[in-house]
């Protein structure tokens, strides 16, 4: 199928890759659909682009591209509304927040989305824990080396 | 929206498996405990409320970012 997105112009999608957030997320609860883009001659971000929303796009990365000490629990409810049997069917993504430089900008620690890869159920989850924010600088990644 | 009042010691059922207890009631601060299975997320309103605001800002506006990289 179709979309029409907010970078790549209309891109052919596999439906099969739609990723389903039952519940959208938090401030976007209408937005079921989303599919992973990647960005060209970029490895560490994709793009996350709403199916129904062309506008509507956030760049996303593996959490551990920019933080190796980075670990929670899934949460009993996480498991249950995914529908997770085993741990090696998830993947974790945080959500950036771009700004001026990649320096400035912040990564979504605090509320990762996780995805089942077996049924592309997907949860942007609230972790309960202090040690991570929602806005943590990229930058003070980089500073620990 | 429904709206009861309450006393300490009271409670309230959500459906057949929530339950919330007016624990205690102290000047302006209230404390609720809440009986719920585990598959029932529960989070504090102002967390999800930052979440939310979060999510917004981090629309992206431009990609220029990644353009200027290259």
């Amino acid at each position: 199928m179709k979309i029409q997105t907010a970078y790549f112009g209309e891109v052919e999608i596999d439906p099969s890759k739609i990723l389903n957030f039952e519940y959208g997320i938090p401030g976007f609860e209408e937005e079921k659909e989303f599919v992973l883009l990647p960005i060209e001659e970029n490895d560490i971000f994709q793009v996350l682009q709403s199916v129904q929303t062309e506008g509507l796009a956030f760049s996303v990365t593996n959490p551990y591209s920019i933080t190796t000490d980075y670990s929670f629990d899934l949460e009993e409810a996480t498991v249950h509304a995914l529908h997770i049997k085993e741990e090696n069917e998830v993947a974790v993504f945080a959500i950036v927040s771009l700004k001026e430089t990649l320096a400035l900008s912040t990564i979504n620690l605090k509320a990762p989305i996780v995805l089942n890869t077996t049924n592309n159920k997907a949860k942007q989850v609230i972790l309960n824990r202090e040690e991570y924010t929602i806005r943590h600088l990229i930058s003070s990644e980089s500073a620990k080396g | 929206m429904l709206v009861l009042s309450r006393k300490a010691g009271e409670t309230i059922w959500i459906g057949e498996d929530i339950e919330i207890v007016i624990s205690e009631v102290k000047g302006e601060q209230v404390k609720i405990a809440i009986k719920a299975p585990r598959s029932i997320d529960i989070i504090r309103g102002e967390l999800r409320q930052d979440v939310s605001a979060s999510n917004s800002e981090s629309v992206i506006t431009n990609l220029d970012l990644f353009k200027n990289k290259l």
